[in-house]
Order: C-alpha cells, then structure tokens, then sequence
C-alpha cells in the first residue's frame, strides 16, 4: 500500500501518487466546484 | 488496492492511456449503478400504480445483485477490470465527501463511542480468531491474516499485513477469499437481523460498522438498512480502518521477534504509512461545514456526490465477488473465518446493545 508522493525516477514529467491521494485531489477539486458554483444543486 | 497502480502512471506517455483503459470498467459500473437506482424507482412506481403489494428493494442491493448475476455467469471481460478495480477509489471519495454531512459535535459522539467500541471489539476478534486459528491448525500467519481482516478492515487490512509480516501469497489469497465471502453473507444477513430485532438507525449503523469487515461491504449494508444508518456505519468503519496501523504494528513485531518478518525500525513512521489518510480528508470535510464553509444547499450537493460515488462502489462489490473462485480457496479457512465472524457478530451486536442501555444511541 504506497502511501508516499514520489517522483518517478524513470520520467521528470510524471508524479506516482497513492490511491489515497488521488482520492484527497479529487475530493478537494470536488469540494471547491462545489462551493465556487460550478457544480451547483447536484440532483440525486 | 489494483486501483492504485493503475492510477499511478509510471510514464507519460502510458499515463493516458491508463486513464483511457479504465474507461470501459467505469462506465460498467455506473450503468449498473445507475441500473440499480432506475430499477428501485421503477418498481416502486409500477407496484404503487397497480396496487401491488412489494417490497422496497434499495438501489443498493439492485447494483449488488446486477454485478453478482454478471461476475457469476458471463463473467467480467478483461478490457473492463481495471476500471472496475476502481470500486475502492469510489469508495474512499464517497466516505470523505459524506464528512460534510456529519456535524463534527456528531463526529465527535459518534466517533468516540465508536472508538472505545472499535478497541474493545479488536480486541476480542484477535483473540477469537488466533484461537479459532490454532484450534483448526491453520498456519500461523494465515491464522494472524484472519485475525487482522476480521478485527480492522478486511482486504486492506491483510494486504497491509501482508508485507509487514511476509506472508505468502497464497495464505493472503485464502485470507481475502474467506472475508470476502464472508462481508457477501453479511450484506443480506445484517439488515435481516437488524429488522427482527427492530433495531433504530444509529445502533443498527453503529453494528455494522463493527461488524461488517470490509469497508465496501460495511457501506453497503449500512445503506440498506437507511440512508442514516449507512451514515453511522461509514463513521463506525472509518474508526475501525483508522486503527490498521496499530495492529499491523504489533503483528509486524510479534514475527519480526520470532525472526520471520523483517523489524521495524522506526514506529512512527510505519503507523503513518499504514495510516489510510483518506480518513483525514473526512474529518477535514466534516471540519470545514463546522466552519460555515458550504451553505445548505452546498452541503446537500457534497452529499449527493458521495451518493454517486457509493453508487459505483456498490456496483463493484457485486462484480469483484465471485462465487467460483471463493469456493475454490478451500474450506478450513473459510470455516474458521464463518465461525469467528458468527461469533464477533454477536459480541458487536451485544457491544451496541450496552452501548444503547449506557449512552441511549
């Protein structure tokens, strides 16, 4: 279970991130769309 | 934890094309998500309008039993795996964005209680389990695998456990295949109990939580229940997942002692590295409603956001589960963790009813 940001050794571009951390990005980006009026009255 | 490496691009320029393949997996599990949910309205219309008499199946055991019926007869094409590993991201960003649906003073009860029930039910499973393990001579570490799925949370659990304690393959593969037949069973045995005993959200949350071993499956079964008991369950869980790098500390001690797993040097370090941080994003979102960050309606998009989110897991759960390959893994095991978990559900269920009579849940 990779926990650690790292940069991958084999290519300067490219960040490997944890699942977990992928999972805090998107949360986040959700969360600002959701509070800047992007994402706005999400239907269920 | 497929999904991590196959969000984790090694190059450039396969980092697309590892976004492009797990397309197809995602789409599968959000039409049988959304399968699901049209199913449970669609009934519900077509009985109220005929006058029929039948019972409200939720959404949730729709998108279970449509992935099931998949996964055990036609079966998951490969172009369509690694998106569907992707369950368990859809999992963890359902279980931070519901932290905006809990206010932290909620949190706080709710966690707390949870937290002295969690040590006192860790407890008790590894103590079960080691001596049901010992009792049907399994091997050890298989025995100490068992014993860590069922106390915390399930396949992350053992798969944490796994490297600190240099298990084999196969003894996690066995381990993994019994709990998660095991969380299958209890996805439809939880909520029929919880019915007969007329058990009211919270407690009934508050048991899942406990009881049910891995995250999915302790969602899910929370969820069917009720929306609120599906809340109570996630927070139960996230407690209980929160303690992973505890247990696994001292397992990884107890064999590195016995000199079959290498010794950890630095303890700090190991819990943080064990630590699901997910876990932060959900205080954090709970922290920030605390704060006033999101309106009313806001909070109410957050939270349906996690609902789609639940949506895909849900669907994932029925198509990872597969029936032939579990009762290939051989009986003992999957004996030994039937027994521990009967027994663990009963002492959680008792751990809620005192609970209840101490604190009135």
């Amino acid at each position: 279970m990779p926990t650690e940001t790292s940069m991958n050794p084999s290519s300067s571009k490219v960040i490997s991130l944890s699942l977990d951390t992928w999972v805090l990005i998107v949360a986040v980006v959700l969360a600002l769309a959701v509070r800047f009026g992007i994402l706005d009255n999400v239907p269920w | 934890m497929v999904s991590t490496a196959a969000l984790s691009p090694v190059k450039s320029d396969s980092a697309l094309l590892n976004a492009v393949r797990l397309v197809p997996g995602v789409v599968l599990l959000a039409a049988i998500g959304y399968a699901g949910k049209f199913l449970e309205r669609f009934l519900n219309t077509y009985a109220k309008a005929h006058h029929w008499t039948f019972p409200n199946i939720e959404y949730v055991l729709w998108a279970i039993l449509i992935g099931l019926a998949i996964a055990n007869t036609v079966g998951v094409p490969k172009l369509f795996q690694a998106g569907i590993a992707t369950y368990e991201f859809w999992l963890k960003l359902g279980i931070v964005l519901l932290g905006a649906r809990f206010v932290l003073a909620d949190v706080l009860k709710l966690g707390g209680i949870s937290l002295a029930l969690v040590v006192i039910e860790i407890t008790l499973s590894l103590a079960l389990m080691t001596f049901l393990g010992r009792m049907f001579k399994l091997k050890p570490k298989l025995t100490s695998l068992l014993a860590i799925g069922s106390s915390i949370c399930g396949v992350s659990a053992i798969i944490a456990a796994k490297g600190a304690i240099d298990a084999d393959d196969e003894d996690s593969s066995f381990a993994i295949a019994a709990i998660l037949a095991l969380g299958a069973l209890a996805l439809f045995t939880f909520p029929a109990i919880a019915h007969g005993l007329h058990m009211n959200d919270v407690s009934y949350g508050l048991w899942a939580g406990l009881g049910v071993d891995n995250t999915a499956e302790a969602t899910a079964a929370g969820a069917l229940y009720s929306d609120a008991a599906g809340k109570v369950a996630v927070l139960a869980k996230t407690a209980r997942n929160a303690m992973i790098g505890f247990v696994v500390l001292a397992y990884a001690i107890y064999w590195a002692g016995r000199g079959q797993a290498e010794a950890v040097t630095n303890k700090a370090a190991f819990l943080w590295k064990k630590f699901p941080k997910f876990v932060l994003g959900f205080l954090l979102m709970s922290l920030l409603v605390g704060f006033h960050a999101f309106n009313k309606a806001q909070i109410g998009s957050l939270g349906n956001l996690s609902k789609w989110a639940f949506l895909l897991t849900f669907a994932g759960v029925g198509l990872r589960t597969n029936l032939r390959d579990m009762s290939k893994q051989g009986l003992r095991p999957f004996i030994v963790g039937a027994l521990g978990e009967i027994l663990i559900a009963c002492l959680t269920l008792g751990l809620v009813v005192g609970a209840n009579r101490i604190w009135g849940l």
